[in-house]
């Protein structure tokens, strides 16, 4: 009986997923240079947006796509006469699953831009795939440092931050402004160790010393424990990476242990972000954070993009909507340099390299050497404004540049 | 000495949180044999509950106290009656499948209904302050926690032991024919432990709130450290479950303090040495 | 009748093999990798359906080979003869290792005993970052080489995978219906009568255990070659639950109920996430459906259409296997 039951079951398969595209023969036959279905004439630009919609990271890809949206509104959705279409795919900030996607989105959709991935270790899933296909992709969010290291690609741009902006830039600046002994804890991940390590660096070598270091697995419930340790110690700050859940429960306890009275945390701008200080309550105040922008920026074209987005969505933009806005400009702009014409992958990476302009952030450009950003990173300072926690930016760290290697 | 002391203080609470998480599972695997992997996901509801109930007024913490279990037991009323009772004669296999099913559900309607940012529930006054012992900072609501752990592990004990009601539940986990010919509904008997799972369920959640916050997929993270308390407990042992919660809490608080790297590996190291030293957990009784 | 099969059998083998001549790309990787889990899916089936172990932690084994063909891959040679050997031993040491002290313990405390060994073997790929990659995972795996051929172009691949899929189909339909295998399925109906009899059963059980872990790792070799990446989510316990509910959902003890299950699941995974953010709930809804309405699977489906045609005929239920085993007994 099985076997009837498989043969059906089988040939319906079959059947159902043939009759839609060329077969497999066809397509590896041929070049393994993406398919130029939308190279010519007035057919739209197609933008893969490869972010996770459901599990952990579900709001981070929610906002990427929101600040992507907003920017692709304000010019109509059109670049150069062409249209511009999304086509959404949910990464589930699982690499297996982003992999089978972004084959998807390549193979079955033709786009000819791919962008997103929050997760690094989705952007490395995909990095053997996406340069084998010649795929133009733009990371807009995914900040592993090999990425634009020993990982580049011809056809990979960072247009977001990486781990060693983020953690190096805060390290002379601590040792100058905050205290000469720290206490370093980061989430045991990937990317809280590469963060924490750029920021030791950077620390020790303007003549800080670390009174100790500690790293809680990721999603850890409790911080108490590692709470009692670091009070103990005869450190003069803490400095911290956690995101998300890990965030909102370290800073609460940072505070409700009464480490806070003794030693001033400073972190990355994730841990005391635009959507976790409503939840942190009054805890987060105080706390320095290192990042490439922020809501009280003061400058006109953050002022513009922030009533913008309030506007359009009903609540503030964070940085994940920031990164998706330029994202989107930063297609754009590639686009217009090409005069709508993107069938050939190597120009459009080319298009990508010399884009600048003034984004909310401040001034945007590539380096061209290592295909990341270079921009300037500020630190903000946590106070009570009303009642409720703000950030303030109280310095600036020019043109942090990754060293590429 | 001193923080000894306090990371001892540490451990206690937190195991105490962990029985109160656990417990519903506990008894409800216990005396159903159900393996309910949609604990997690009633727990979650729960928390989330909560969390509309206070988003106005801390006060009305304790009102999400009452509001919240009670939501929750209805909830598994509905899932014990339209579905779960499908299952009995199927067996473990379609339980599981089930259940998965179902925290599947919550976690996309949850996600509709709350959103994917993270949230936490607010203390009221009362609760939110801090209290010191051993030269350090407690959050009064820790301390809190403990006293809630230690009662409900004493009523339940209480209940178990020494009620009509749990002579009857005892009797339903080791022979369910017998207590049917003894003109016991046993059918009523399981759905009210079941419900009572999700009451359990949803005081954990409102209970746990405040410390451990809302997120998405949280419910999967509980719903794997119930079990690895439920498994080291031993099944259908509530004393057990005690032990094992408090066991787990201290282990995991010195593990954190003096092996920071190996706290990962050591949960569930020390369930596989229990397993493989006392196959049944450390107070459990036998059951396929 | 065992002709009768023999050319069903013959008929979706052509069918697999034409599959690149009217498959597009995409859909051929996805038929790729529904072969993949399917062997996997066939290898918890062995413990699960025809053993009556449960296991929560069949993902170590599909970890474990992943992860030595990656390295091996990396550090020696991306030849398919040095990785899947490889994977194959790895995985057969660490089964036998825990299967010994899985063999201690009985029905829910073997699951959640699996399921510790295997979230130690999560943590273990997770801390080491030097041999592993930690979170960021194995990346940039060279694609697989046999002989002189390069199995970058899938085509290539997909004939290789289907071959091993094959053999391992066929080599354990062999398998449950040998007398070792009809013990197996003894042991899942009634262990104490067997060891009665005379059955060394823990050997029994244990010896399944190793050709699960076995065959799972082998799996997980294949999913690195086709993938050239492997991470540490493969390894987690939802791994093993999802492997679980293919099997459950395609039917449990029988052969071609795990395979069914997993390319529903990758199915609906693929295509129902890419219409809608909701596709755990509608994944959701279809597991409970299907304990409501067809507890034993996808087979069980099937099986019951083709008895309500052919009602008159007598039944010959192969889905049973308990049948067979009174038979020998």
């Amino acid at each position: 009986m099985n076997k009837n039951v498989l043969i059906t079951l089988i040939t319906a398969c079959l059947l159902f997923l043939g009759a839609c595209g060329n077969s497999a023969i066809q397509s590896t036959s041929g070049t393994n240079e993406k398919t130029e279905s939308s190279s010519g004439g007035n057919e739209s630009i197609k933008i893969g947006a490869l972010l996770p919609n459901s599990g952990v990271y579900a709001s981070l890809g929610k906002n990427l796509n929101r600040g992507m949206e907003l920017y692709f509104e304000e010019i109509n959705w059109e670049v150069e006469g062409k249209k511009i279409e999304i086509i959404n795919e949910d990464s589930e900030a699982d690499p297996q699953v982003s992999l089978r996607k972004t084959r998807k989105l390549i193979e079955q959709d033709n786009i000819d831009i791919l962008t997103g991935t929050v997760s690094t270790a989705v952007a490395y899933a995909i990095r053997d795939e996406v340069d084998s296909k010649r795929m133009p992709f733009l990371v807009s969010h995914a900040g592993g440092n090999d990425l634009t290291r020993s990982k580049r690609s011809d056809y990979i741009w960072r247009s977001s931050f990486s781990s060693w902006q983020i953690g190096n830039s805060m390290g002379e600046w601590a040792y100058e402004n905050v205290g000469k002994k720290i206490y370093l804890t980061a989430a045991d991940y990937a990317f809280g160790k590469e963060v924490s390590a750029a920021f030791k660096e950077a620390y020790t070598a303007a003549g800080g010393k670390i009174a100790g270091e500690v790293y809680p697995p990721l999603e850890n419930n409790d911080y108490s424990s590692y709470l009692t340790t670091i009070s103990g110690s005869d450190a003069d700050a803490v400095y911290a990476f956690f995101a998300g859940s890990d965030a909102v429960r370290f800073v609460q306890q940072y505070e409700q242990y009464g480490v806070k009275e003794k030693m001033p945390l400073i972190g990355s701008g994730w841990l005391v972000s635009e959507d976790l200080r409503a939840s942190q309550g009054n805890a987060s105040e105080g706390t320095l954070a290192a990042t490439f922008w922020d809501y009280n920026l003061q400058t006109d074209e953050n002022k513009k993009f922030v009533t913008a987005y309030e506007k359009k969505y009903g609540e503030r933009p964070t940085l994940e909507s920031l990164e998706g806005y330029d994202a989107a400009r930063i297609i754009a702009e590639a686009v217009k340099s090409l005069k709508g014409d993107v069938s050939d992958s190597k120009k459009v990476v080319d298009a990508f390299s010399e884009v600048n302009f003034q984004s909310p952030r401040g001034e945007f450009k590539f380096d061209k050497e290592t295909h990341h950003v270079i921009q300037d990173m500020y630190i903000t300072k946590a106070k009570l404004v009303d009642g409720k926690s703000e950030n303030e930016v109280i310095g600036t760290v020019k043109q942090v540049k990754d060293p590429g290697k | 000495m001193d923080i000894i002391g306090a990371q001892l203080v540490n451990g206690v609470s937190y195991g105490l949180l962990l029985f109160v998480i656990t417990c519903g599972l506990a008894l409800v695997f216990g005396i159903l044999g159900v393996l309910n992997l949609a604990h997690g996901s009633l727990y979650m509801i729960g928390a989330y509950i909560a969390y509309s109930v206070t988003v106005n007024s801390t006060e009305n913490f304790w009102i999400a106290l009452i509001i919240a279990p009670i939501a929750v037991a209805l909830l598994s009323l509905l899932i014990e009656t339209t579905l779960l009772r499908l299952t009995y004669h199927l067996g473990h296999l379609s339980q599981v499948l089930l259940t998965f099913g179902l925290a599947y559900v919550f976690h996309d309607l949850a996600s509709m209904v709350w959103g994917s940012n993270v949230l936490t529930v607010a203390l009221p006054p009362s609760l939110s302050g801090t209290t010191t012992l051993f030269n350090q900072n407690f959050p009064t609501y820790r301390l809190v926690v403990i006293g809630i752990g230690l009662v409900l592990a004493a009523a339940l004990w209480f209940i178990q032991e020494k009620t009509r009601w749990g002579a009857i539940i005892r009797a339903g986990l080791c022979d369910k024919e017998m207590i049917s010919a003894l003109g016991i509904n046993i059918k009523l008997v399981l759905t009210i432990v079941f419900i009572i799972g999700g009451f359990l369920a949803g005081f954990g959640g409102v209970i746990a709130a405040p410390i451990l916050g809302l997120y998405p997929s949280m419910e999967f993270q509980t719903l794997i450290l119930a079990l690895v308390v439920l498994v080291i407990g031993g099944l259908g042992s509530i004393a057990g479950t005690f032990a094992a919660s408090i066991l787990i809490g201290l282990v995991e608080t010195f593990s954190k303090y003096l092996m920071p790297e190996l706290s990962l590996f050591l949960v569930f190291g020390l369930m596989a040495v229990i397993l493989v030293v006392k196959p049944n957990g450390l107070l459990g009784k036998k059951v396929a | 009748m065992k002709g009768n099969h023999s050319i069903k059998f013959l008929f979706i083998f052509l069918l697999m093999a034409l599959s690149p001549f009217f498959l597009s790309l995409f859909h051929l990787n996805l038929l790729i990798e529904i072969l993949i889990l399917g062997i996997f899916a066939l290898s918890l089936n062995l413990l699960v359906g025809y053993t009556g172990l449960v296991s929560l932690g069949h993902a170590a084994f599909f970890g474990i080979g992943a992860y030595a063909s990656g390295i091996v891959a990396k550090e020696l040679s991306p030849n398919l003869i040095a990785t899947l050997p490889v994977s194959l031993l790895v995985s057969i040491l660490v089964s036998s290792i825990i299967g010994m002290f899985c063999m201690k313990v009985s029905g829910f405390y073997f699951l959640m005993l699996t399921l510790a060994f295997s979230q130690m073997i999560y943590s273990f790929i997770h801390q080491s970052t030097d041999l592993t990659g930690g979170t960021n995972g194995l990346s940039g795996i060279p694609s697989p080489q046999l002989g002189g051929v390069d199995f970058s172009n899938p085509v290539f691949l997909y004939y290789l995978i289907l071959l091993i899929f094959a053999a391992v189909f066929t080599g354990l339909s062999v398998l449950v219906r040998s007398p070792f295998g009809q013990v197996l399925i003894g042991i899942r109906e009634n262990e104490t009568r067997m060891k009665s009899m005379g059955y060394n059963t823990t050997l029994y059980k244990y010896s399944s255990f190793i050709i699960a872990g076995a065959l799972g790792g082998v799996a997980g070799s294949l999913y690195t070659n086709f993938n050239g990446f492997i991470s540490p989510s493969d390894v987690y316990w939802t791994m093993s639950g999802s492997v679980l509910i293919m099997v459950i959902i395609g039917g449990a003890g029988t052969m071609a109920g795990p395979v069914l299950g997993a390319g529903l699941i990758v199915i609906l995974e693929t295509i129902v996430s890419s219409y809608t953010n909701m596709w755990m709930l509608i994944i959701g809804v279809i597991f409970i459906l299907f304990v409501v309405f067809f507890p034993k699977g996808i087979v069980g489906i099937g099986n019951s259409l083709v008895n309500n045609l052919a009602k008159s005929k007598p039944l010959y239920n192969e889905s049973k296997p308990e049948a067979v085993y009174k038979k020998d007994a």
